[in-house]
């Protein structure tokens, strides 16, 4: 009896489970097709039921925003799906681009409660 | 004679089609996944407070943490200082709030609370070991000192980060 209620519980709190996943941890600028511009490819992964949209943003060591292109400032990734999106950052720019970071986009809540922003942040690998 | 070679023959192909490979491949590498397992919810105890601690009729937010490889990412988590949402305020809100660690994957991932670094509303994490931590955020915001809050619909956002080091 007990077992079963064990179960039934952990599939409960399973179904209630919401993650944000992002890879590359360590991701590599590459040479695009346009010349003095550089690109990296990133993977995003939705498990959070209530999230449909990320905001892409590109900072320095000490957090200061990078300007940077790719298909969307803001992107829709639906529920339980990845998203591979590309980054692209001038020449200019690439030695002081360190974080490439994604962060969930919360709609306003009609209840008493705090909402979780999740915010994860991978490090470009810079050549040696 | 013949029933011997039918069996042979059988057995030949037979073998034959389980040596067909079926390849699963995977790929581990460093991530880090941010899991809201619980948003917090505001008990309203006195006319002024809001608090997610459960003598006061809350539930603190659960955020779990999952890291694949040891050692390659720090967590920082914001609660809240200010309301995202709520009816027109025309005084100041006092904020309190913590976040600590809660349920461990890993005996050693205790050692977490004591290494905690906290600024302002911030608390920094670092992710020694690869696995799974819970984390508890709690909050509290307190009206005008001793001011009733207005009726309405009161929303406060945490902010869950995981930064590769």
């Amino acid at each position: 009896m007990y077992r079963q209620v064990a179960i039934l519980l952990s599939f409960l709190f399973c179904t209630t489970l919401n993650a944000h996943e992002m890879t590359p941890a360590y991701p590599t600028l590459k040479q695009s097709y346009i010349d003095g511009v550089y690109v990296t490819k990133m993977k995003l992964f939705n498990r959070r039921k209530e999230i449909e949209y990320y905001a892409i943003q590109v900072f320095t060591d000490d957090w200061k925003s990078i300007p940077f292109a790719s298909t969307s400032k803001v992107i829709k990734v639906g529920y339980n799906r990845r998203k591979l999106f590309e980054v692209y950052i001038r020449l200019k720019d690439i030695d002081k681009a360190t974080y490439i970071c994604t962060e969930s986009k919360v709609f306003k809540s009609k209840e008493q409660v705090t909402l979780v922003s999740s915010k994860i942040c991978s490090k470009i690998k810079q050549d040696e | 004679m013949i029933k011997r070679l039918a069996t042979i023959a059988l057995l030949m192909s037979a073998t034959s089609v389980m040596a067909v490979d079926s390849p699963i491949n995977g790929v581990v590498e460093p991530k880090c996944s941010i899991w809201t397992e619980t948003n917090g919810v505001y008990g309203h105890p006195l006319p002024y407070k809001l608090s997610t601690e459960s003598a006061d009729g809350g539930v603190h937010a659960s955020i779990r943490v999952d890291v694949a490889q040891a050692d390659y990412y720090k967590t920082k988590f914001t609660h809240p200082n200010s309301f995202s949402s709520s009816p027109t305020l025309t005084d100041a809100v006092a904020w309190t709030g913590s976040t600590i660690v809660g349920q461990v994957g890993v005996s050693g991932m205790s050692a977490y609370e004591a290494a905690k670094v906290t600024y302002n509303n911030v608390t920094e994490f670092n992710m020694t070991l690869a696995g799974s931590t819970w984390f508890t955020v709690k909050s509290t915001a307190s009206y005008g000192s001793t001011k009733a809050l207005p009726a309405g619909n009161y929303t406060a956002m945490i902010v869950a980060e995981c930064i590769a080091k």
